[in-house]
């Protein structure tokens, strides 16, 4: 399904004036249409590479704030035409600096906030209001608001059932103008920020948007992973309700390892793991550390303090419950062509060995659909029982999994996500003390 | 010692969450609520499916307080209550409580005021499902003092859950649509059968819809039969009150052993939507029809459960059962032979049945495929057993698949083996309570699961001529009495032996 733009075309009006022009666009519908009851979407929105890459006419405007296909394409020519890693991510910082902005073509439209994916706008938003950051410098404030509604196909009615509101300027008249957001955002509903950005830009902001009681969505693989893991590890510890869109994409896995173990007679392998290791693509570690951490929480492991580099990759001990060591490694992958999203996991192997009965090992093996090369095989254990399993591929565009995101949250953090978090901090501090 | 659960499938199912709302139990010091639908919201909760603004207000005519009612629910509860004392903690500050007499419409109106207040404090944001379970009686009357009051006016933020037996017979239960129709949308409706809550009838959709194997040979060129059991062991415990004006038919031929039916042979629906779902099985339903409507006695069997058990431990007969009229002519047991007139089914008979104190509590289906057409080995039965698929509902729910292989030895020589899928032992965890299922879609507002006006008619509609018949010539149709414990009167094998088969003795 393609995005859809407001209905109306949006008006320009004073920041001061917005509240007073909402409430009467709302008073003066039908009585008793008070809007859909169902939530407030904050989204910062900076778009920085599609910016960049309209304004210097790689690409054609305007800037929509939607990772389309052309988008992409052209951020991995940049990674061949600069001479980048072949392993780099396209919307990675690196590519972003690698080239500049000199021949600044003409002025370009700028939809960002009014262009509304329909897996979003299916789910009625009462009000979304799009915080759109210019990369260039000396835009002043300027705010837009129109009414919106989903088409009748998609269930709404002929009366405005939501509103749109974007606030457009560079960073600093925007933190001018953050004073307004919150008296834009309705008391009675839950409010969401999608933090759309890398955790490492403008820590400002972010701490001024996420309010506590704000429900909060961002993607732990998107900057530096030290600071991933802490924003991460505050945001939990705080009581926030936080949505990782970078846990999301392992749901796969967490599926397909739990579905292994399923069978009854299976079970008892789980506790006699001695191996586990996990290929990643890239150097990002912390979708790798964030699988290893919730299997290790399910399973009753503890973290030890022992830490090594081989090559490219860390390997480390947990202890079972039952005292003997499981071996972990984890490996960082330089793949030509990657994924979008940095440090997606590409495969997985458990070994099980039980001490009681030699003849009893288990092997599994998972794998991603991309179809990279199988590095983990069962090389070696020839004698066990070998399982190997594709697990499906996460392409879904981010739009998708923001929808997901909320449809599905109870207004609390997972608390898959919340013991796992804790123990992938752990692990990280150990790598970093061997770098 | 193997686990009961996986511990790697603890609190991974991504599932819909419900939005914001005050659910409303008409009914709330009775023992449904108690045994069924609030473990099944503690379930729900424990699981995160419920939002933080979520509130629960129970109603009936006793005085409680809000202390009460939740004193009240932890009793019922108290077991789960032991294992998870922090949820049930946070859980009960949910749960309130309003005196409420469905007779008195000023009582409802009353109960405006006090839903306004926990939107207040719970966030629940004027979105309300209102369960009705209270005696049949007043299904008509709860949902006109609902309308009254103007609680059903918003369909988008109004739901009404209504629970079985929906009306007593084709007439009842028109009259009664009818009048919840002027009260509500027909989407507002949700019309419980809590067979459709279970995992494994909705399994019968995925297994044949999911599937390419068997959608091609579901049909009459490759089925000689279907047959479809729900048979209990227990006899009418303590409700011989509601039992004695109901009866098997009522209780469980009408509702669950129809839905199971409509599932088993309705048409392949364009997409998952609950519309084109129920637009199919209110389809297959008016093309169904008695074997001999004409005749019924032909194709229908009653039976009464007499006496039975051991000398340790014996068992009363139906008639002896405290509550129970000395010469009721209540059927505990009931066998009926039905066709459908389509395409699809033409010919092939469906046999259902149903009782109490059976042999086996169990709850199946089971396809019985046409035999090969010509006989090239020698079976180690003496005959080729047809290929059977069994669709197990409970206990043990699964699949099973009969068909022949060669057996050892250097003849060429055919027996029957079986093929086994259970759900135990496939996943990780025990699946839900129908409840749990159910109340989750209505509060989401799915109606998918839920009986539509125009199945119930077809599915009362379909039994007509036996219900006219019991009520105005009982004694064309005897309820013939059968030994406790056993699988029911002779005169329902002789059903089948006229069509030279034999029930399934699963
Ligand atoms: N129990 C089951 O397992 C089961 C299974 C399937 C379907 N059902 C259906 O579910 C419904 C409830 O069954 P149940 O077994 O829970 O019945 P129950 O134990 O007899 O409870 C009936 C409830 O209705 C309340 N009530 C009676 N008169 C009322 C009035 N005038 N105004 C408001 N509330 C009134 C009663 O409380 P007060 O006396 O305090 O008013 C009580 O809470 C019935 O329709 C039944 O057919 C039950």
């Amino acid at each position: 399904m393609s995005p859809q733009l407001t209905l109306q075309t949006p008006l320009q009006i004073p920041p001061q004036e917005i509240p007073g022009y909402l409430q009467k666009l709302w008073s003066q519908d039908q009585s008793d249409n008070k809007g859909a009851n169902t939530f407030c979407l904050l989204v910062w929105h900076p778009a920085w590479m599609e910016q960049k890459l309209v304004s210097t006419g790689r690409i054609n405007g305007p800037v929509i704030g939607v990772q389309r296909s052309d988008l992409i394409d052209e951020a991995r020519k940049i990674v061949l035409e600069k001479d980048l890693p072949h392993s780099t991510p396209p919307l990675a910082k690196e590519v972003f600096n690698s080239f500049k902005t000199t021949n600044i073509s003409k002025q370009h439209e700028d939809l960002r906030g009014q262009h509304i994916d329909s897996a979003i706008s299916q789910l009625q938003p009462r009000r979304l209001i799009t915080l759109a950051p210019n990369l260039e410098q000396g835009h002043d404030l300027e705010t837009l608001v129109a009414a919106y509604c989903p088409l009748p196909e998609e269930g709404g009615g002929n009366s405005a059932c939501g509103d749109v509101i974007v606030l457009k300027g560079d960073t600093n008249s925007l933190k001018e103008g953050l004073c307004i957001v919150e008296e834009l955002i309705p008391e009675d509903l839950p409010s969401w920020l999608w933090w759309n950005g890398s955790l490492d830009e403008d820590p400002d902001i972010l701490s001024q948007l996420a309010l506590p009681a704000r429900r909060i969505i961002l993607d732990s693989a998107l900057g530096e992973p030290s600071h991933c893991l802490n924003v991460l590890q505050e945001r939990i510890k705080s009581g926030q309700a936080v949505n990782d869109l970078n846990w999301l994409r392992l749901r796969t896995w967490r599926e397909t390892l739990a579905m292994v173990f399923d069978p009854p007679n299976r079970r008892d392998s789980l506790s006699n793991i001695v191996n586990l290791d996990i290929d990643i693509q890239g150097d990002h570690l912390v979708q790798g550390l964030l699988l290893a951490s919730w299997i290790a929480d399910k399973l009753g492991w503890e973290s030890t303090l022992e830490i090594e580099k081989e090559g490219q990759s860390y390997r480390t001990r947990f202890k079972r419950p039952d005292d003997l060591m499981v071996n972990f490694r984890l490996m960082p992958l330089p793949l030509g062509n990657p994924g979008i999203n940095p440090g997606q996991i590409i495969g997985l192997r458990l070994i099980c060995q039980s001490t009681t009965n030699e003849k009893a090992g288990l092997c599994v093996i998972l794998a991603s659909e991309s179809g990279e090369c199988m590095r983990l095989e069962a090389g070696g254990v020839a004698s066990m029982e070998l399982l190997e399993e594709v697990v499906p591929l996460q392409n879904s565009p981010v739009e998708r999994d923001v929808a997901l995101l909320l449809e599905s949250s109870r207004g609390s953090t997972s608390p898959l996500l919340s013991n796992a978090t804790p123990i992938a901090r752990k692990l990280l501090n150990l790598i970093e003390s061997k770098k | 010692m193997i686990q009961a659960t996986n511990p790697l499938r603890i609190g991974l199912r991504q599932e819909r969450v419900v939005s914001p709302q005050c659910l409303v139990i008409f009914g709330a010091s009775g023992d449904l609520t108690h045994r069924k639908l609030v473990p099944a919201l503690f379930e729900l909760f424990k699981q995160r499916r419920l939002p933080s603004e979520f509130a629960l207000l129970g109603c009936a005519r006793r005085p409680w307080s809000d202390e009460e009612f939740r004193n009240k629910m932890s009793k019922s509860l108290a077991i789960e209550i032991r294992q998870s004392p922090k949820d049930w903690k946070e859980f009960s500050n949910r749960l309130f409580y309003e005196p409420v007499n469905l007779e008195h419409p000023e009582d409802v109106i009353k109960l405006r005021s006090r839903l306004e207040e926990i939107d207040k404090i719970k966030a629940t944001h004027a979105n309300r499902t209102f369960y009705l379970s209270v005696a049949p009686k007043f299904y008509a009357s709860g949902c006109k003092s609902l309308a009254d009051a103007g609680l059903l006016k918003d369909p988008k933020r109004s739901r009404v859950v209504i629970e079985k037996p929906f009306g007593r017979d084709y007439r009842s239960a028109q009259s009664l649509n009818s009048i919840v129709q002027n009260c509500a949308l027909e989407s507002q409706v949700f019309r419980i059968d809590h067979y459709l809550g279970k995992e494994t009838v909705q399994n019968i959709l995925v297994l044949r819809f999911a599937n390419t194997i068997f959608e091609p040979i579901w049909n009459r060129n490759y089925i000689s039969n279907i047959q479809i059991t729900s048979s209990e062991t227990v006899g009418v415990e303590d409700r011989a009150g509601y039992y004695e004006s109901s009866g098997a038919l009522r209780d469980m031929v009408q509702n669950h052993l129809t839905q199971m039916l409509a599932i088993t042979a309705m048409e392949p629906p364009g997409h998952f939507d609950p519309e084109a779902i129920r637009n199919e099985k209110a389809k297959v339903l008016q093309a169904a029809h008695l074997a001999n409507e004409l005749e019924p006695w032909k194709c229908c069997v009653r039976g009464q459960y007499s006496k039975g058990g051991s000398k340790s431990n014996p068992l009363l007969g139906y008639r002896d059962e405290v509550g129970v009229d000395p010469n009721s002519t209540t059927e505990t047991y009931v066998a009926m032979k039905i066709f459908i007139n389509n395409w699809r089914w033409q010919g092939v008979p469906f046999y259902i049945r149903t009782g109490k104190r059976l042999a086996k509590r169990t709850s199946e289906v089971a396809l019985t495929f046409r035999e090969a057409p010509v006989h090239l080995f020698d079976a180690a039965g003496g005959t080729p057993t047809s290929n059977q698929l069994i669709l197990r509902i409970q206990p043990n729910e699964g699949a099973e698949f009969k068909f022949e292989v060669k057996s050892p030895g250097s003849g060429m020589r055919s027996r029957p083996v079986e093929m086994e899928f259970s759900y135990d032992e496939s996943f990780g965890e025990p699946s839900d309570e129908g409840y749990v299922r159910l109340l989750a879609d209505a509060m989401l507002g799915d109606p998918t699961l839920f009986t539509r006006s125009d199945e119930v008619e077809a599915a009362w509609r379909l039994y007509t001529p036996l219900l006219e018949m019991i009520e105005d010539s009982p004694w064309q149709l005897p309820t013939y009495p059968y030994e406790s414990r056993t699988w029911g009167p002779t005169q329902s094998d002789e059903l089948l032996a006229k069509d030279h088969l034999l029930w399934r003795r699963p």
